[in-house]
């Protein structure tokens, strides 16, 4: 297998894994605009064992589970007091302060970032997104899952079925930043260095934003979202000379110096995000499509009374 | 005598000075059905909201039971026995009839290995089966899987009072079941109503429609501006001066009560 | 001494705080928008004005602009570019469900434009800041021994006179009585007569106005511009406004001075690299323990927050 491609599913993986992590808030109607914040806790937990304490892999990977988990928790009894606009900042606030912290931090590397022993190389990750991705679509399809939803569409009528709304919440959102601090370890050793500059605001954009595009409402939007995402560069690859001379023709711009070809990526998700939240804002994957394409939607029961007529 | 499934004593509840409720107290024996009724703005639906929990009462005891309920938290009582539906309907949207129903069997479900054996996915599990035997038992003719979203109107209704009766309640408070219905729906609703109550569960039941009412309900009890004006048969409550004068003004006090209040 | 000029920065620092805060919390009180596109559009006016400045109009229509038109140029594309955000975000919120996640369609949508622009911006110029030929005479006035650029003093006087002007303009004229009948109860508004479609707008023209003006003074008082200088700012801006208290003018404005006093404080003392974690710590901190902020008003966003 070439390379490039080792590299792309390693991303893929990677990137699946992450947009589960902030599925998993989003899915009880949390908006996480903290995700890098958790990915780089999960990240520098793993490289700060490997490169500083010589940690086995299992260690390392568990341990940026275990922080990003721990923390998500803890940070997540006051978080999630906060409603709407609030609960968006509070998230977004954590994350910059994370990265602050790190940046600041020498025992981390500060600026200059860490190194990190013991590459892994494509199918771990790999591996990982795959148990991963089991992983939340059974939950989704337990109890817990259903309860969840219910928090999502209405968190009055949910508490009064019983449902503890605060604990489903706090639940929901620590098992998320486990899985982006999962995403985060599995990338320090893939890429065998961290640095803080990645962790960024805009990571937590992106992420945000494609599992919104793919869906929220069942485990596949995710996974939609993700490779959308992560595909988006290959399948411009083809297509982006002739993109680009038509855009730049249209608005005769001369002298166009050296466009990062990253950039149309985002132009494009951003474009993308536009218009879902215009004609389709629950996502690509809603329960609707699911249900229609699910072959067996049974014929209605027929109740006794009705057969004994 | 055998105590009353509900007894609700002296309650009273003001919202920034405007007191809503007054010193209400009555009855629901086990296996009654009560009509809750009033004028616009009596204080019905905040009766309904004081015992489920969603308000707390500034005075009074709710009993359910033979057991005061006041400490329990909303999210509790529906695990006490006491289960309502809503005026408006308040299904959850993206979710298909069978969850509904599944999310009214909650307060039921015990302990964490209950919470993480799929319920939803391959193969049909107990809970499933149950929440779609219910609906078959009460006649609603949807396939299972459709989302509720696209139902009519009538069909949530019964959803939703299914929904309740999923957390296998001794109480079943229904907030205008009958809004919105037709005359052939309210008949409909009727006979739903009765069937479940023939099982033995208790109904209080917040309505303006007084055919319904009357079909459905032995007794009643009628709010005005939150105090309680008449508690007795549902066959003499249009013979009552003081519940006419509510509905109709006092220069009406001598007329009979319309069909629709 | 050296305090004293560091408060002094510190303020002018603040005062272009202050306009973005500003024009979040506007966009936040009358229509329950978190409006990411903001720091976005503070960097459109910067990046335009330099690019008037250096290449001039774009199909080659002219040569390069003097400054003050190329600024002008900036703040017309920002408001521009506010106006096609407001076409193509709020216009389209629609309340169907009601549930969790409803009130941040706009939310989202802005976070879409802001790459789309912020990204537009890196194809057309590149990632790296440039330097923006502003005035060239390097006047300074010095008042008790401290030493203040004139641009710099200019910039506060023109945000005082903007501010006043807003809550002028809020408090007593028929737009801002609009404005505050839509932000108390947007249905009931419509019922008054209000046409909330036409009124919706004049929200995003100002946030349009506020940041052009406010990248157009940055970018005369720093002498530089980059496609990075939204993030920066916005989260300043965004830190002032909670801190302020949301809803609040008067709180952005006290929060977007204090956050720029925390800043220079934090730089003299601790270096540049911890101002990052210390205003978001503010921020988080405000949020956790006092979320309406010093001035704000506990219920934003008509009952579901």
């Amino acid at each position: 297998m070439s390379g490039y491609w080792i590299g792309l599913i390693t991303i893929l993986s990677i990137n699946v894994i992450f947009a589960y992590g902030i599925f998993l808030a989003v899915a009880t109607g949390q908006l996480n605009l903290g995700g890098a914040g958790f990915q780089a806790l999960g990240a520098y937990a793993a490289a700060y064992l490997a490169m500083e304490m010589d940690q086995p892999l299992v260690v390392t990977i568990a341990a940026g589970m275990i922080v990003a988990g721990v923390i998500g928790f803890a940070i997540s009894f006051p978080i999630l007091r906060l409603k709407g606009v609030y609960l968006v900042l509070g998230t977004f606030a954590f994350a910059e302060v994370v990265a602050g912290l790190i940046l600041n931090s020498d025992a981390l590397g500060g600026a200059t970032g860490l190194p990190v022993p013991t590459f892994i190389d494509w199918d771990v990750p790999a591996i990982a997104a795959i148990v991963v991705a089991l992983l939340v679509f059974w939950l989704m399809s337990t109890r817990f899952g259903l309860v969840v939803r219910s928090v999502h569409d209405d968190e009055v009528v949910a508490d009064l079925m019983g449902v503890n709304v605060r604990m489903v919440r706090v639940c929901a959102f620590a098992l998320g930043a486990a899985l982006a601090g999962l995403s985060g370890a599995l990338y320090a050793h893939a890429f065998s260095f961290v640095e803080i500059q990645v962790f960024n605001a805009s990571l937590s954009i992106y992420v945000l934003l494609y599992v919104l595009l793919g869906g929220a409402q069942t485990a596949w939007g995710p996974l939609f979202g993700a490779a959308f995402f992560t595909l988006l560069p290959e399948a411009l690859r083809d297509t982006l000379p002739a993109l680009k001379e038509a855009v730049f023709g249209t608005l005769g711009i001369e002298g166009a110096s050296n466009p990062p070809d990253e950039s149309w990526r985002f132009v494009i998700l951003g474009v993308a995000t536009v218009l879902m939240m215009i004609f389709r804002p629950e996502g690509l994957i809603t329960r609707t499509l699911v249900e229609r394409l699910r072959p067996l939607n049974r014929a209605p029961r027929r109740a006794p009374a009705e057969a004994a007529e | 005598m055998t105590q009353p499934l509900l007894k609700v004593d002296n309650l009273s509840k003001s919202f920034g000075g405007l007191a809503v409720i007054s010193e209400v107290s009555f009855e629901v024996p086990a296996g009654g059905r009560l009509a809750l009724i009033g004028p616009n703005g009596a204080g019905k639906t905040t009766m309904f909201n004081l015992l489920t929990g969603v308000y707390r009462q500034d005075v009074g005891t709710v009993t359910l039971d033979g057991e005061v309920i006041d400490a329990y938290p909303s999210r509790a009582r529906i695990g006490l026995g006491m289960a309502r539906s809503f005026q408006n309907i308040r299904l959850m949207p993206h979710l298909s009839v069978v969850e509904n129903v599944m999310l009214g069997q909650q307060s039921r479900a015990k302990g964490w290995r209950d919470f993480i054996s799929p319920v939803t996915a391959f193969g049909r599990s107990a809970a499933y089966r149950e929440a779609e035997d219910l609906l078959a038992a009460m006649n609603i003719e949807t396939r299972p899987g459709d989302v509720v979203a696209t139902l009519p109107y009538g069909i949530r209704k019964k959803i939703e009072v299914v929904r309740a009766l999923a957390a296998k309640p001794k109480l079943l408070l229904l907030d205008e079941p009958a809004a919105g219905l037709n005359a052939v729906e309210t008949a409909s609703l009727r006979d739903f109503l009765l069937q479940i109550a023939d099982t033995g569960v208790t109904l209080l039941v917040v309505e303006h429609d007084m055919s319904l009412v009357r079909s459905l309900c032995t007794s009643t009890v009628v709010l005005n501006f939150g105090r309680k004006i008449y508690d007795g048969p549902v066959s003499k409550v249009h013979e009552d001066p003081q519940v006419l004068e509510a509905y109709l003004g006092p220069r009406h006090a001598g007329e009979k009560e319309p069909a629709h209040v | 001494m050296l305090l004293l000029q560091q408060i002094a920065n510190g303020l002018m620092l603040g005062s272009v705080y202050v306009t973005v805060a500003v024009a979040f919390t506007l966009t936040i009180s009358i229509l329950n928008f978190l409006n990411f596109t903001i720091p976005t559009l503070f960097m459109l006016a910067g990046m335009v004005g330099w690019s008037l400045a250096f290449w001039g109009l774009p199909f080659g229509l002219s040569g390069p602009l003097p400054w003050p038109l190329a600024l002008a140029g900036g703040v017309v594309v920002a408001v521009i570019a506010s106006l096609i955000v407001e076409r193509f975000t709020f216009r389209y919120l629609k309340t169907r469900y009601g549930d969790s996640t409803e009130h941040a369609i706009p939310l989202v949508s802005s976070l879409g434009f802001l790459l789309i622009l912020e990204n537009l911006v890196r194809i057309e110029h590149g990632s790296d800041a440039q330097r923006f030929p502003g005035p060239s005479a390097d006047l300074t006035l010095s008042l008790a021994g401290i030493h203040l650029r004139l641009p710099q003093v200019v910039s506060l006087v023109v945000v005082v006179f903007l501010v006043l002007g807003l809550v002028w303009m809020m408090k007593s004229s028929r737009i801002g009585r609009m404005l505050r009948a839509i932000a108390e109860n947007p249905d009931a508004a419509g019922i008054l007569g209000i046409e909330t479609r036409r009124v919706v707008p004049i929200v995003f023209m100002l946030t349009g106005m506020l940041c052009g003006l406010a990248g157009a003074l940055f970018a005369v008082n720093y002498g530089e511009v980059s496609p990075q200088m939204g993030e920066d700012i916005g989260s300043k801006a965004i830190a002032g406004m909670v801190v302020g208290g949301l809803g609040s003018l008067w709180g952005a404005v006290a929060g977007g001075v204090i956050i720029g006093l925390i800043e220079m404080m934090t730089i003299h003392w601790a270096g540049a690299d911890t101002v990052q974690a210390t205003v978001w710590g503010a921020l988080l901190i405000t949020l956790l323990l006092r979320p309406q902020g010093l001035f704000g008003h506990h219920a934003i966003g008509k009952g579901k927050l």
